[in-house]
């Protein structure tokens, strides 16, 4: 008599194995409910990337991702972090080089849609942070942690605009678009109203960002930022603190570490 | 669900509001008006390796924030070797198996410090080594572990109907003082080349006669209990579903239960 897990392995292996000619009808209905289920959420969370490349494209590439990266949890909210990586390498979809990407900002997206509700700094945390930051050699020391919904993305294409025209099924600004106009540099957020943002940030801003939602101090993000300086960086408007305090006033950062006084 | 509706409850996926945002928002704003039933079907109780820890602290963490009347999870597993497979899956009814349910049954009661019902599943397959009928196994997981039972009379018919069983000797065997709830859906019909006909459970038409005549048996046998209508696929006008709501209202009324029937459409 097989144990459990035999059974449930056995079961497991049926349901990923592709459909073949005999196959119980019965059996097959869990095969169907499992390539169903997350097919469709893979849709919901790549909405764009569906509507771009057409249902029937989507689930059969769906279809064989769910075969290679089933689930890790009975989150679906979580599921496809993957995906754009699939499809790099998803010869059928080659003839779209912007896909990937417009995937990656999607999974931002989505990551940016269900992340958990935290508290931001109260009054207290603020006050303290002003205090700290008044100190040069604290202020220095000074290290973020970014909301959870907060994300930064560096990518070849316009994808924003992409994903924007194509979600609003805008056919005249999906024309207007120049996919070689260059490389976009992105933060992706949800704001107090629940709605997802994604804005595009001038480069020196967006590393700076970057490295500070990565848990860098401010010296070492400053640090990177003056050896990396390069020419296109020079008419970029407004100072550093500008952005931090941007940042601050938005909610973007919800807690800090720092040396103590 | 703008012009709140005459609900008695609202039931939702556990699995939808694991995040926050929005979708955690709007459920916030609809627990106030309605009392809530939360309906896992990710938390693979039949799992032979374990639970996952993960998501119990979820589901622990979403029931403590949002205090549903009701919490409800399946006989059946959806994960192995660390994959989901988003199906309830088919338990073989082992005694290997009863052990396994009634240690996670008991492990999620401890966790979230209540009471939750287990839900039969519509099965397409029987395992051969299974030894004990399946309302014997579920009465044995509700008597060991306290738990309580959420009666879906429309699974018991697709089973009934997929396996040869008798649906009214089902019905009859369960321990209708475990009943916490009864939930009632459609299912679609699909005739096989070797001329059986194989009943899937896909919440997406009206509440079949069958299902109806088992409904009423169940009310008059064991009285009335929240109850709620399934319908997730092709999803009609509002005025299909409210006409199903009257016929489970009329049910409960004729079975002379003083608890009204509540509906609501689980997304």
């Amino acid at each position: 008599m097989p144990t459990l897990l035999e059974s449930q392995r056995a079961l497991a292996a049926f349901v990923l194995a592709a459909p073949a000619a005999g196959d119980d009808a019965y059996r097959a209905i869990y095969r169907n409910n499992t390539l169903a289920t997350l097919g469709n959420a893979l849709g919901l969370n790549f909405p764009a990337v569906r509507r771009v490349v057409g249902g029937d494209f989507f689930d059969a590439a769906a279809r064989r991702f769910v075969r290679a990266a089933p689930p890790r949890a009975a989150y679906l909210d979580e599921y496809g972090a993957e995906f754009p990586a699939y499809l790099r390498d998803f010869a059928p979809a080659a003839r779209l080089p912007y896909l990937p990407e417009l995937a990656q900002l999607e999974w931002a997206v989505s990551r940016a849609l269900h992340a958990p509700d935290v508290p931001g700094l109260d009054g207290a945390r603020l006050a303290a942070l002003a205090q700290a930051a008044a100190d040069p050699e604290r202020a220095a020391q000074l290290c973020f942690v970014a909301h959870p919904s907060v994300s930064t993305l560096a990518l070849r294409h316009p994808v924003d605009a992409i994903w924007q025209a194509v979600l609003a099924q805008d056919a005249a600004a999906m024309a207007r678009i120049d996919l070689d106009s260059g490389a976009v540099r992105l933060l992706i957020e949800r704001d107090g109203a629940g709605h997802v943002q994604v804005h595009r940030l001038p480069g020196r801003a967006w590393r700076l960002t970057e490295r500070l939602c990565a848990g860098a101090t401010l010296q070492s993000a400053l640090e990177a930022l003056e050896a990396e300086a390069g020419a296109e960086d020079r008419d970029e408007p407004g100072s550093l603190d500008s952005v931090l305090g941007e940042h601050l006033a938005a909610g973007r950062f919800i807690d800090f570490n720092g040396s103590s006084p | 669900m703008r012009s709140r509706p005459a609900l008695a409850f609202l039931e939702v996926h556990a699995e939808n509001y694991f995040g926050g945002g929005a979708a955690r928002a709007y459920l916030d704003a609809l627990r106030g008006d309605y009392p809530l039933s939360i309906h896992g079907v990710g938390l693979s109780l039949g799992s032979a390796e374990g639970l996952d820890a993960r998501h119990l602290e979820r589901l622990a963490a979403l029931v403590a924030a949002t205090e549903p009347a009701l919490v409800s999870e399946h006989l059946s597993w959806s994960v192995v070797g660390g994959r989901y497979l988003a199906d309830l899956l088919p338990l073989p009814m082992t005694e290997e198996a009863l052990d396994v349910v009634c240690r996670h049954v008991e492990q999620v009661q401890e966790r979230l410090a209540r009471r939750i019902l287990i839900e039969n599943p519509s099965t397409y397959l029987q395992f051969e080594h299974s030894s004990i009928p399946e309302y014997e196994f579920i009465a044995a997981v509700a008597a060991r572990t306290g738990c309580g039972l959420l009666c879906d009379v429309n699974n018991i018919v697709v089973s009934a109907s997929n396996h040869g069983w008798d649906a009214r000797a089902y019905l009859a065997a369960l321990p209708g003082e475990r009943i916490g709830e009864f939930h009632l859906a459609g299912h679609a019909r699909r005739a096989l080349p070797d001329g059986r006909e194989l009943r899937i459970d896909d919440h997406g038409s009206r509440v079949s006669r069958e299902v109806w005549a088992l409904y009423r048996e169940a009310l008059a046998r064991f009285g009335a209990r929240p109850t709620l209508i399934e319908w997730d696929t092709h999803i009609p006008p509002l005025a299909v579903l409210l006409e199903e709501a009257h016929t489970a209202d009329a049910a409960i009324a004729a079975a002379g239960g003083g608890v009204r029937g509540a509906h609501a459409h689980a997304a």
